[in-house]
């Protein structure tokens, strides 16, 4: 209607660390939801994935508060006003909680896992997936609480994450088991069932978390303006190539196809491809998620 | 206009803001005003005018929109912020505490209005605070005082007899996304809906 003559443009806030803060946690919740199969729930098939599963969580979850105090201008402050000047009612106040008693969790249950003591270590695998939950879904909360953006208030947005975590571990295991059977061990050869029955795993939680987007943007595009302006700027806008080829096709339709076609799901090469093409996918979702939502300005 | 839900000391001042938009130019001195009084760097403002042009010859006007912190009733920023940084004071002014804040963006993000920015030279947030210096000295907010044709008027709300409760109780005014449910105490009279407009084309971080 109106031609704008002067306006100041909004700094965006939330940026690449966030969304490589939101993957790596993303990847340690994944992976340690894999290794508890084994030990919390008795499913001895994928026994040898465990202690893969809790190095891989507890190390990617070193990494990834390095982003987060990146991300804060004072990151040494940061460190300890979040606890002394906490504010009950912040989604981020939980996470300085979480980001501590997830990783210590995660310490103490690889080390009986190592030792072999059955007893404890399944004790701490079960204190550990709500926390594995917990520490990926208020990383969905903190966005979704950002009222101001329609894209992140949405009830859905704390599963979209939690299921794109999952799918994302899933890949990353499935590539390190490849790794670590066919350079690392004295057969060299790779478990061929335990990575089918991951990636058999893997294809049902795209199908979820294919329909959790479904669900998301169809409801968008009938929201109010902001809403729908958002969903056009993802779908059609400048951040379709990200959104609709990278994050869904290549992320997460083209490997669910793979992993469901037996043909294809046999073959070794084709699932490296289809979890490499998962994982530049998922961190696609977190740089669309965090900054497409905040992109365009509000008023 | 009252909350009903917020049980505010009535004796104590609730400051508030009126802009009536049939006196304003679009001279954007209250933008300079506001820059002079509280030091604001290059490139960001604590309160600006939107300026837009609609219509078509002959029938076109340009119409304003002086854009500042609303300081809501119930603010977001405040709920927000992981270590309580953001504050509201007993007569309504929303601050920001520079001890306490470490920078981490999140109420900037939350803010409907984007008013919060982060300053360059401090990593730290800041916004408009209503010239909170001035109004505890008895002085008006500097955008208020610069005006060159008195559009903005500023003062208690919870004093009738006050020019601000008087032009709210008795003109139509609106506020910015009252659907937010965060009851700005920042009014406008005449305020034209092309400012409210969402801008659609935007500048990703990685385009040149």
């Amino acid at each position: 209607m109106g031609k704008v003559v002067f306006d100041v443009q909004y700094q965006t806030t939330l940026a690449f660390l966030i969304s490589y803060y939101f993957y790596f946690t993303g990847l340690s919740a994944g992976s340690f939801m894999i290794s508890t199969l084994s030990y919390g729930f008795g499913l001895e098939k994928f026994k040898p994935a465990s202690k893969m599963g809790v190095v891989a969580a507890v190390l990617l979850l070193l990494i990834a508060p390095q982003c987060l105090l990146m991300q804060v201008a004072w990151p040494v402050k940061s460190l300890w006003h979040n606890f002394l000047y906490l504010n009950p009612i912040s989604a981020i106040s939980y996470g300085s909680f979480l980001l501590i008693l997830y990783p210590l969790n995660s310490i103490i249950y690889g080390v009986f896992m190592f030792k072999e003591n059955k007893k404890w270590t399944k004790l701490f695998g079960l204190i550990g997936i709500p926390l594995a939950l917990a520490v990926h879904g208020y990383t969905g909360w903190i966005l979704a609480l950002g009222v101001a953006r329609d894209y992140w208030n949405t009830g859905l947005m704390p599963i979209v994450f939690l299921f794109s975590a999952m799918v994302s571990g899933i890949s990353m295991m499935i590539l390190f088991i490849m790794i670590r059977d066919r350079f690392f061990t004295k057969e060299k050869v790779i478990n061929h069932d335990l990575i089918r029955s991951l990636a058999k795993i893997l294809g049902w939680l795209l199908v979820v978390d294919l329909f959790l987007v479904f669900c998301d943007y169809s409801i968008l595009l009938y929201s109010k303006l902001e809403g729908q302006e958002v969903a056009h700027f993802m779908l059609f806008g400048k951040m379709s190539f990200w959104f609709v080829i990278v994050e869904n096709l290549v992320g997460k339709v083209i490997p669910m196809i793979i992993v469901f076609v037996p043909g294809l799901r046999r073959s070794t090469f084709w699932l490296i491809v289809a979890s490499l093409m998962n994982m530049v996918g998922i961190l696609a979702m977190r740089i669309v998620t965090v900054y497409g939502g905040q992109a365009l300005p509000l008023m | 206009m009252s909350n009903p839900h917020k049980t505010r000391n009535k004796d104590l001042p609730r400051y508030g803001m009126v802009i009536d938009l049939n006196r304003c130019v679009g001279c954007h001195t209250c933008e300079i005003a506001c820059k002079i009084e509280n030091d604001v760097p290059l490139g960001i403002w604590r309160s600006w005018v939107k300026e837009i042009e609609k219509g078509k010859y002959p029938n076109v006007v340009r119409a304003f929109r002086p854009t500042l912190c609303n300081h809501c009733e119930n603010p977001i920023c405040v709920k927000v912020c992981p270590v309580s940084a953001a504050w509201q004071r007993e007569d309504g002014i929303v601050m920001v505490n520079p001890h306490l804040c470490v920078g981490c963006r999140y109420c900037m993000s939350a803010c409907p209005y984007e008013v919060r920015y982060i300053h360059p030279q401090k990593g730290m947030i800041d916004k408009c605070d209503f010239c909170s210096v001035r109004v505890d000295a008895g002085l008006q907010p500097s955008c208020v005082e610069a005006c060159p044709t008195s559009a903005r008027i500023f003062g208690d709300l919870n004093d009738s007899k006050s020019e601000v409760a008087r032009l709210v109780a008795t003109k139509p005014v609106s506020t910015l996304k009252p659907e937010m449910g965060t009851e700005p105490r920042v009014y406008y009279i005449g305020l034209d809906v092309a400012t409210l407009e969402i801008r659609r084309e935007v500048k990703l971080v990685w385009e040149k």
